[in-house]
């Protein structure tokens, strides 16, 4: 099947707030989402962005039911390790269901890797939930290693009322 | 008594930054691993578009009164297409001799107040499993172990997966 794998542009907004909540019901959080597309808008495409996006696109005629030639998205940010420097982050990785095992959801991966690498990255950082053995496998595929399970890293966060809190000094 | 600050790094603390760096790297056993240098440092934190930025907690010794830098945090701003801006804390580290003192919970306060300044939602950080002083005290601080919660795992790419990925 033919598609693309390009940046993604301001008006690329309403397609990736549906698909985060595609991945977010697939992740079973969907809950959890309190995005909109308008803060997609500010924080993704004015000056200062605090994420960059990739869109792949397939031609009108092998458009969803619903209409959607977008059919699959990366996020992605820069980040620093202080052991080995410039990184880049793949915050979600996405393809619409019935488009995937095609080799998309690899394209837009390694298009991130490319960008990473071309910005002077040593790493690609991201995350999985244990549970998702599909995409455990893919990643394991692709070289990747589990820094959890072989470092013992874990993430933490804190928000709501205990980051005002922690804010006081 | 000693005295302390902590204020934003400027590229001359990228020597001491450095430094720390190394010594954090050893506490978490991981020494070997540490190809940074003070050069990466300065170019990646004090130009144009920074890759991070950088608090330092300074002290001021009486007699004879110079600064000493003693503990630093590393923050970088991020995202979460859940909730939207977050503030990422790379490292939080304070000399062994002054641990105990509220600095390191000033550092990260001092992390999440820049972060709630510039509109984040969340401030996000890891910590090794094994070590337990930290976590403690982190949990203290109201964190949350989102590994331990919903079992998400940090993942990496580097070296020769890296560039063959990165291959079309």
């Amino acid at each position: 099947m033919d598609y693309s794998i390009r940046a993604a542009n301001v008006e690329d907004c309403k397609d990736i707030s549906r698909m985060i909540m595609e991945l977010a019901e697939y992740e079973k959080i969907s809950e959890h989402v309190k995005i909109t597309q308008r803060d997609l808008e500010q924080d993704g495409f004015s000056k200062n962005p605090f994420f960059h996006g990739i869109i792949a696109e397939v031609p009108e005629q092998h458009k969803t039911k619903d209409g959607h030639t977008k059919i699959g998205y990366a996020l992605y940010f820069f980040s620093y390790s202080s052991w080995s420097g410039r990184a880049v982050f793949m915050e979600d990785l996405y393809v619409m269901p019935e488009f995937r095992g095609k080799g998309i959801g690899k394209a837009l991966m390694s298009k991130v890797a490319q960008l990473g690498l071309a910005a002077g990255c040593h790493l690609l950082d991201f995350t999985v939930l244990d549970w998702n053995k599909s995409s455990l496998d893919f990643y394991h595929s692709q070289g990747c290693v589990d820094i959890t399970a072989n470092m013992g890293y874990h993430i933490m966060r804190c928000e709501g009322e205990a980051l005002q809190h922690l804010a006081q000094p | 008594t000693m005295e302390y600050s902590i204020r934003a790094a400027s590229v001359e603390d990228c020597k001491d930054i450095r430094r720390l760096i190394g010594e954090l790297a050893e506490y978490e056993k991981v020494a070997d691993e540490v190809t940074i240098t003070q050069r990466d440092l300065e170019r990646d934190g004090f130009s144009e578009n920074p890759f991070f930025h950088c608090i330092i907690a300074e002290f001021y010794t009486a007699f004879p009164p110079h600064p000493t830098k003693k503990g630093y945090a590393t923050y970088f701003y991020n995202y979460n297409t859940w909730c939207g801006r977050a503030i990422y804390m790379g490292d939080l580290y304070v000399m062994s001799e002054f641990r105990g003192k509220g600095i390191g919970r000033a550092l990260m306060s001092k992390v999440a107040q820049l972060g709630r300044a510039a509109g984040c939602r969340q401030l996000n950080f890891t910590v090794m499993d094994w070590n337990k002083s930290a976590r403690d005290f982190y949990l203290r601080q109201g964190c949350v172990d989102i590994t331990a919660n919903t079992g998400k795992h940090f993942m990496r790419c580097e070296g020769e997966a890296l560039e063959h990925l990165a291959q079309p």
